[in-house]
């Protein structure tokens, strides 16, 4: 677990940042699809509902590649956390597992059932998109609060601790925190993916005014929070530095008052990118206060990595397929588009 | 962490649960991948309509396998971590980072081409759409290389040793290059591909036999029964190669497939008899019963008349694995895969006699049942197979390394049984929604009336249009 040689080490941090790339772009993207799930539960009109599949058919397949992405540069690269941390969150990572797997049969699957079938179908889409972003809210959460380890000499050390450690004030709160979050981006997203006349736009702009402050609020409180229950946050928010993460605090509130004016505007595409600006500040911020913890009190990035980490694998896939991923994902995004209205049909 | 006898058990039908329910559709997405480019570089080249509609249905069931597969192979990747996280921590050197090969340069590259080829028809130009739909075949082509290493690998663990509790690689060529995955993945490879086959047979079959599109549907039956003729005993030669490996670097697990368990005969002779079926005594020392044929194991094996074959008795009690699964899933999956080499040759004939054509196939009630029942057989054969493999290397998880009991997470009865249920719940629900879409997309049949579609001829319209343009209508595909 010690003993990486000094470009290991470099390669090491460098796989770290691809890895927090990597959920980044998932929470960005599958987080956009995950809260129009969950307003779907909302809308009354089952062609809008089904509309709002079409809306994301082309490319929801795509984000969610993501989350696996980011699986496997965590088992590549950290597979001592790996092993460990996903004992630990068993639960919620199960349930959180058939909520995709439910989302995913529902929007495949939709427009062949029958149509007394498709409202219960459209209750799993919503349902499912809630259970996904509640459970990895949470588990988010339970990671930031550690977990402990066996100490067998010539043994990696392991998780020992019960199946429901997972569960605490504060990890139940990340999963509230998180509905809130991928609300908004969803309530965005719909505005931006419909064509302006069709009602459901209306009906998502009444709603983000108050996602907005309630998403502001559990911002503030989760913040003060990991700054009260967290000593390794507190000490670099309020330690010399304090003025630094002052200045991102700063940031973080003009890309959400770019958001709201755009929004305000109609102009929704540019709401969508201040949103995901605010949303990446405050994780690559989350990602400087957790260094060199991969996951605070119990594994740093160093001691949870792979002793056969090696520059080759790294400059592949960061110097080739990444990019390509990102090039092709993009692609995807711009041929898919237009905007549609109710009537579109999924196929 | 020494888990308690009944959840180590379940633990192991947990995972044998979602894999055995997640291989169902993987193979085809694989094979079915590499006909959808093979159909569909045949119409852009010939410009052949009956080609255009071929793909653009088979597109369609397709995708309802694709789903399928996705939904139960999330649960894969992290089913490593949460079920067996102290083996994927000790292994996690070389196999993560094979499955982390396999997230990058298959699955994500496959996901995002998949996008462009189910929804893309009119977005783009017919060539990028062909470019595409080859990016799919390769994709999933290189994933199943990719994972078929990484449990190669668990069979021959090569180029590593067992230190501190974790296994260092010592020579990454000798690992990743592994004598299993050799043979073994190209023998699943065309597996994906004869499975994919029998599905296009079996789907045209049903259709010339209820007289519907027969036209249309004549060619990928005749073509796919014709291409099996060379797929079908292929693979069975690769099966053979296979075996060889198993017998020369995991004889514990050749030993229970062939349910071999005296490597000699009481007069001292080598014991060089192949069992076709029998049953293990109580006292699991040999066989109660069984019928053998001389000569034919020494045979299959070591390719000669009277070689040794080691069998059970020579391994220690401890580490021997079941004999009963291993044992009549090879069987199984051998009679399955010789069924359709025969049905193969019986097709090859009666288009050497020219009763393959059109007229005359649709008479022939009894070849289109056969070609109905075959499309079952690949799936029999796959899991057998896998079954083979995965019960035939215990109790290693590493073999010869680390034992299962020794990488299974630490879990109680009570979770491992709840996951159990969980999980039944789901892959059933899964599969059966697969196999009630694949009857609706079926009954449906082709679509033969909407207009054909060439290249990008769709006006995707701004990013963010001016106020004064009226809406636009868009479909999706």
């Amino acid at each position: 677990m010690n003993g990486l040689t000094d470009v290991q080490a470099v390669v090491t941090f460098a796989w770290w940042i691809a890895l927090d790339l990597s959920v980044l772009l998932y929470i960005l993207l599958d987080g956009a699809d995950l809260g129009a799930g969950v307003f779907s539960l909302f809308v009354r009109s089952p062609r809008e509902r089904g509309a709002i599949m079409s809306a994301m058919a082309g490319t929801w397949d795509a984000n969610e590649t993501w989350l696996i992405v980011a699986g496997g540069v965590l088992f590549g690269t950290f597979p001592f956390v790996y092993g460990s941390a996903f004992n630990y969150l068993m639960v919620p990572l199960a349930l959180a597992l058939w909520g995709m797997i439910t989302r995913a049969l529902a929007l495949e699957f939709r427009h062949l059932a029958e149509e007394r079938w498709q409202r219960f179908s459209d209750l799993c889409f919503g349902f499912s998109s809630l259970v996904v972003a509640f459970f990895g809210g949470m588990a988010v959460g339970a990671i930031l609060q550690g977990f402990p380890l066996t100490d067998t000499p010539g043994r990696v050390p392991t998780y020992v601790g019960g199946s429901l450690r997972f569960i605490s004030a504060f990890s139940i709160w990340t999963g509230i925190a998180a509905v809130l979050a991928v609300t908004l981006a969803g309530l965005l997203f719909i505005r931006a993916r419909f064509e302006h006349s069709e009602p459901i736009r209306k009906q998502a702009a009444g709603w983000t005014n108050i996602i907005f402050f309630l998403g502001l609020a559990a911002v503030v409180i989760t913040v003060v929070t990991n700054a009260v229950i967290f000593p390794w946050a507190a000490r670099k928010w309020f330690g010399p530095h304090f003025w630094i993460w002052g200045i991102v605090l700063l940031a973080v509130v003009y890309a959400a008052f770019r958001m709201r004016v755009a929004s305000r505007h109609d102009r929704d595409f540019t709401a969508i990118l201040w949103f995901n600006a605010a949303v990446a500040i405050m994780a690559i911020a989350m990602m400087a206060t957790v260094y060199p913890w991969i996951v605070p009190n119990t594994w740093t990035i160093y001691s949870g990595a792979s002793p056969a980490v090696s520059l080759f694998t790294f400059t592949l896939a960061m110097g080739g397929f990444f990019p390509v991923m990102l090039m092709y994902n993009a692609y995807q995004i711009w041929v898919f588009r237009a905007r549609i209205s109710a009537l579109a049909a999924y196929h | 962490m020494p888990a308690s006898p009944l959840s180590l058990f379940l633990s192991r039908l947990d995972f044998a649960w979602i894999t055995s329910l997640h291989i169902l559709y993987p193979p085809l997405t694989i094979g079915l991948a590499i006909l959808l480019f093979l159909a569909e570089w045949r119409w852009v080249v010939t410009d052949d309509e009956h080609w255009y509609r071929l793909v653009r249905f088979f597109e369609k069931l397709f995708i309802v396998n694709f789903g399928a597969g996705v939904a139960t192979g999330i649960t894969m990747e992290m089913a490593f971590g949460i079920l067996y996280g102290p083996f994927s921590q000790a292994a996690g050197p070389f196999f993560g980072q094979v499955l982390g090969y396999e997230t990058i340069t298959a699955f994500m590259y496959e996901a995002g081409f998949i996008g462009l080829m189910v929804f893309g028809w009119g977005k783009i130009s017919k060539g990028i759409h062909l470019f595409a739909t080859f990016n799919v075949a390769l994709a999933s082509t290189l994933s199943a290389f990719w994972i078929l290493d990484a449990n190669s690998w668990m069979q021959t663990p090569a180029g590593v040793a067992l230190q501190n509790g974790y296994f260092q690689i010592t020579d990454w060529m000798a690992a990743i290059a592994n004598p299993d995955v050799i043979w073994a993945f190209p023998h699943m490879l065309v597996a994906a591909i004869e499975l994919a086959l029998c599905f296009v047979i079996a789907v045209s079959a049903w259709y010339v036999l209820c007289r519907r599109h027969v036209v249309l549907f004549h060619r990928p039956l005749k073509y796919a029964v014709l291409a099996l003729v060379v797929i079908a005993p292929l693979q069975i030669y690769l099966g053979d190669g296979l075996g060889l490996i198993v017998a020369h670097d995991q004889p514990s697990t050749l030993a229970a497939l062939e349910g071999h368990y005296h490597t000699y005969n009481p007069d001292g002779s080598v014991n060089t008899s192949w069992k076709v079926v029998g049953w293990p005594n109580a006292k699991g020392d040999g066989m109660a019963w069984s019928i053998s044929i001389p000569h034919v194991l020494s045979l299959l094996e070591t390719h000669t008349w009277n070689g040794k074959v080691t069998g059970l008795d020579a391994i220690p009690p401890q580490d021997r694995p079941p004999v009963v699964v291993p044992f009549y899933a090879f069987r199984v999956m051998a009679a399955a895969g010789g069924a359709l080499m025969l049905f193969a040759f019986w097709g090859a004939w009666l288009a050497f006699r020219r009763s393959f054509t059109v007229d005359t196939i649709i008479h022939n009630r009894l070849f289109l049942w056969a070609a109905i029942l075959c499309g079952f057989l690949p799936y029999i054969s796959v899991w057998c197979g896998w079954w083979v493999r995965e019960v035939g290397r215990q109790p290693w998880v590493v073999f010869g390394l680390m034992r299962t009991a020794q990488g299974v997470s630490h879990m109680s009865v009570m979770s491992a049984a709840l996951w159990l249920i969980g999980y039944m719940y789901f892959e059933l629900i899964v599969w059966g929604s697969t196999w009630y879409f694949f009857s609706k997309v079926m009954r449906g049949g082709p679509d033969m009336e909407s207009p054909v579609v060439h290249g990008g001829t769709q006006r995707l319209g701004a990013l963010e249009p001016r106020r004064s343009e009226a809406p636009s209508y868009v479909r999706p595909v």
